[in-house]
Order: structure tokens, then sequence, then C-alpha cells
């Protein structure tokens, strides 16, 4: 199938618009940036100037499809030789997944810790009326 | 006033010089009493015209000590204005330095107003897009999430396989792929399962939406042989065959 023809038509462009949708998004996986930092990809002015051209998706009529805006910084991070080198180890990429997670999880953390100072507080409350 | 002591001891000694002379000369000759009338006369000349040149002097001297004493009053008033210009520059400076610095806040205000408007939402619209990216536990952690839960806060591998890059990469691992992504998308049939999911499969909100047009700057090949969707299809691929899927 020829993707070039693609971007010749409306329907084209809006299947473009998904695929870079999507493709943007994936950025946000360290291990597929891993993936494609071993594979070479990010050795590829194309893709390195493709990767600018991305950027567009910061701005808030585009960002708005983000499911995962997160990816944004990524791609913010990607624009940077030094970044792209690397992510060529896969510690870099374990690290930045370790992080990623741990920050994921930082609101319903910060939720239990509310629910259980809000229990023993009220436990503290009932231990008083007895 | 000093010159005017230092003149008149001047003459002072010139005059009792003068006078000694002639008390001499009058001593001498009443002494001698020779007819020395013509020195005795011409020193008395000599001392008449002495003290006339003495009291002009004289005048002359208070003449320049009043205008000597003039030039310091001018001087003082000199001074004065000068203090006063000074005083003034002073305010101007201070002046210039407050202007100065409310002007430049007041430009920066400014920008912020303008970047403000510039980036202005509905609050509506950034509350349904929080709540969008919330429930799909894209950016907060499921609540049950332990370490094992294969949910991440990014598409993981199944999911990216499952997308449109992923399923023009593989048209015949899935009973719904044997169309073209396109035909999929317009005949809306992606696999149900998937769809609530994988949010980048909600055609209905991104049908209107169009990505900037792009000149062929990313140093593509020629058409036929679009090397970057090449990257885009064969990432995917690590385990399936199908590599001959890329544009001929």
């Amino acid at each position: 199938m020829s993707l070039y023809l693609l971007w010749r038509d409306d329907t084209g462009n809006r299947l473009r618009f998904q695929l870079e949708l999507e493709f943007v998004q994936c950025l946000a996986n360290p291990n597929y940036l891993n993936f494609l930092a071993q594979r070479g990809y990010f050795k590829d002015k194309a893709f390195v100037n493709y990767l600018k051209y991305l950027l567009y998706w910061k701005e808030p009529e585009y960002a708005k499809y983000l499911k995962y805006p997160q990816c944004l910084h990524m791609l913010e991070l990607l624009q940077y030789e030094h970044f792209r080198k690397e992510l060529v180890n896969a510690q870099c990429a374990k690290f930045i997944d370790e992080q990623q997670i741990l920050h994921w999880q930082h609101y319903s953390r910060k939720r239990m810790r509310l629910q259980q100072a809000l229990a023993e507080q009220q436990q503290q409350n009932n231990a008083s009326v007895k | 006033m000093a010159v005017v002591d230092l003149l008149t001891t001047y003459f002072i000694c010139c005059r009792s010089v003068l006078v000694r002379e002639l008390i001499e000369i009058l001593a001498i000759s009443r002494n001698q009493k020779l007819p020395q009338a013509g020195e005795e006369s011409q020193i008395l000349e000599l001392l008449i015209q002495r003290d006339g040149e003495f009291q002009e002097l004289m005048k002359l001297a208070v003449d320049q000590g009043k205008i000597h004493h003039e030039m310091q009053l001018l001087e003082k008033v000199v001074e004065k204005r000068d203090n006063d210009i000074q005083q003034l520059q002073k305010q101007l400076k201070e002046a210039e330095h407050i202007l100065a610095t409310a002007v430049y806040q007041a430009k920066e205000k400014l920008k912020s107003i303008e970047k403000a408007r510039k980036g202005a939402i509905s609050s509506e619209e950034i509350i349904k897009y929080a709540h969008r990216i919330s429930a799909s536990n894209a950016v907060c952690a499921p609540l049950t999430w332990v370490p094992g839960d294969p949910r991440r806060p990014y598409p993981t591998d199944l999911e990216m396989r499952s997308g449109l890059l992923g399923q023009m990469n593989n048209p015949s691992t899935n009973g719904v792929n044997g169309h073209l992504p396109g035909d999929a998308l317009a005949a809306g049939r992606l696999p149900d399962v998937l769809a609530p999911q994988y949010p980048w499969q909600s055609s209905d909100m991104s049908m209107n939406m169009l990505p900037p047009n792009h000149s062929n700057d990313f140093m593509l090949e020629p058409p036929g042989h679009n090397k970057e969707n090449e990257d885009d299809v064969e990432v995917m691929s690590t385990d399936s065959s199908s590599s001959s899927s890329d544009s001929d």
C-alpha cells in the first residue's frame, strides 16, 4: 500500500492524523523508545526531523486529542541528541519506566494517605466518645 | 583689606624716610645757615607728590576692595544656583528611574495579559479533558494497582499492536484486518473489545481534525518507497513475517 498517496487527499490526511496521533503517544513508552534507539532510528536525520515536526501536538487544538499527554514531555526530551543517545541503554529506559510508574501512582498514594488519616481521626473520635 | 594695609605700611615707611631726610636737611641747613632751600623744597615737593600718589593708590585699593566684595557675593549666588541645578538633576533622575520601572512593569503585565488571552480555554473543556485522561487511568494509576498489573501510564505493546499503526503492518493476523485500515475506519468495524480501552480509535472526535501540512523535508525518498512509514509500520513487526506491507 502506498502511504505516500494518502498524503494527497483528505481521507489520507485524516488517516495520517490518526497514525500520527498513535505514534506520538507511543513515544510515552520508554521501552518503545529503547527499541527505536537500539535499532538506530534516532540516528536517521529524517526521523529526527520527523520528531521535530511532531511538536505540533503541543498546540492546544491538537493536544486535546492526546490520552497520554506525558508523551509530549518525552517528545520534547527527544529533541535533544544527548537524550536520544542515552536511550540506547536498557537501564536508562528502565529507570524512566520506574519513575513514570511511581509518578503515575502519586495521586492514588495521596488519596490512600488521606483516607488513612481520615480513618485514624474517626477512630480517635470514637475512642474519645467512649 | 590686607592689600590696603600693606600699601599703607609701605607708604608710611616711604614717608617716614622722606620725613627723616627732610628733618636731617633742615637740621643741617640750620647749622650751616646756607641757602639750600632748593633741596628742601625739592624734598617737600617729592613728599607732596608721594603723598598724592599714595592717596590715589588708596582710593584704587578701596575700589578694588569693593569690587572684590561684590565678586564674592556673586560667587555665593552662583554656588547657590549650582546647588539648585544639582538638586533638580537628582530629582529628574529619580523621576526617570521611577517612570522607567513603571513602564517596564506595565509592559511585563501586558505581555502576561496577552499570553493569558492567547491560552484562554473554557473551563468546561478543561474539565472534560481532565475527566477523559483520568477515567482511562492514563495519568493516574487505578486504585487497585499492584506490581504485576499489566496496566501502564503509556500505551503498552499490546495496545500498540492493536492500534492503527500495528494493524497496518499486520493485515493478516486479525479477522477484521483483511481490509485496508481506511476501510476498517470507514466501516466502523474496529474491534469492540479494544475500542473503549484504546482511545485513539474514537473516530468520531478526530474525523474533522487534520494534521498540519508539511513539505517533504524529512528527506523522504521518492514516492513509492516511503522510508518514514517503513519505520512506523516496521517497528511492530518484531515477531511477524509480514515485512512486505510497505509501499511499492
